[in-house]
């Protein structure tokens, strides 16, 4: 941009701002791998307990989701480290991070309220798993992940009135839908714009 | 009716009008994101950051991160204000007869 003491028109003034406000877009490179780094990991988890449930006679499979407790601090680490290396925060990804930790926080108050029926805490954390998904979809106007969140949403209710054999199923579908394919499809967006 | 010479004059340029749009949807940003969107040479950016923050509207802070330093610009309340207020005079210029209905 040259020296900015000349005149310009009003329709100069105006091109200026909708540049400059369009090169504010929400950076979505973070957003992949949480959605990879998660789903994967709640899909092993939950696929893993419902297969010792059907096939030992473990009565504590729901051990295999402390994973989630070294997850949640990689998670965190991983969006400090990579946040500290940003040149710019805007608003809208300032809202994308405090919708997650939002849930985070939600997520960790459900586990203990019912810590004495983990049996039946899926249909509520797929609930509350729907909220930052539809919405993150909404920030970086991302279709896949808009989709994602209404999955949640169904596959809770699946998850609340399906029998015993189809119920345990609805989390590791839910990550394969609501994070898994919107995340990888992400990936290979941002790869795609580097080029 | 806005005239044009009722343009806000420390906002009706290019360099100054760029910083303050970049500003006005990031919390904060660093010198050099604001130079790389801009396209503008450090010095020139320098003078009219330097401006910006006289009239007050934006704030700048200067830090050390890895021992490089770093200098970061965040908009001011009056700097959010004046941009506002800049956008209407801009829209009551370009559309006379809308603002003269009112």
């Amino acid at each position: 941009m040259e020296n900015t003491e000349k005149m310009m028109t009003g329709e100069e003034s105006l091109k200026i701002i909708t540049d400059m406000i369009n090169k504010t877009k929400v950076n979505i490179r973070q957003g992949s791998f949480h959605l990879l780094f998660w789903g994967w990991l709640i899909f092993i988890c939950s696929l893993s307990e419902y297969l010792l449930y059907k096939f030992t006679d473990l009565s504590n499979a729901w051990y295999v989701w402390l994973f989630v407790i070294p997850g949640v601090f990689v998670s965190l680490i991983y969006g400090f480290v990579t946040g500290r290396k940003e040149k710019a925060h805007t608003y809208a990804e300032m809202l994308y991070m405090w919708t997650w930790i939002g849930f985070m926080f939600a997520a960790i108050v459900l586990f203990i309220v019912l810590a004495r029926s983990m049996e039946s805490i899926a249909p509520f954390i797929l609930l509350l798993a729907g909220i930052p998904t539809f919405i993150s979809g909404f920030i970086i106007k991302f279709k896949p992940l808009i989709v994602g969140g209404i999955t949640f949403w169904i596959l809770a209710l699946v998850a609340h009135f399906a029998g015993p054999s189809i119920a345990p199923l609805a989390v590791p579908v839910a990550m394969l839908t609501g994070y898994l394919i919107p995340g990888y499809m992400l990936k290979s967006k941002v790869d795609h714009d580097k080029v | 009716m806005t005239r044009f010479k009722d343009l806000n004059p420390i906002l009706h340029s290019q360099l100054r009008l760029a910083v303050i749009s970049l500003l006005i949807s990031t919390e904060v940003a660093e010198f050099t994101y604001i130079q790389e969107q801009t396209g503008a040479t450090a010095g020139n950016l320098s003078i009219q950051i330097t401006k910006l923050k006289e009239a007050g509207y934006i704030e700048v802070t200067k830090k050390f991160r890895n021992n490089y330093p770093q200098t970061l610009c965040r908009i001011t309340p009056l700097g959010r204000q004046k941009f506002t207020e800049y956008v209407k005079a801009l829209k009551d210029y370009l559309n006379p007869d809308k603002g003269d209905q009112k």
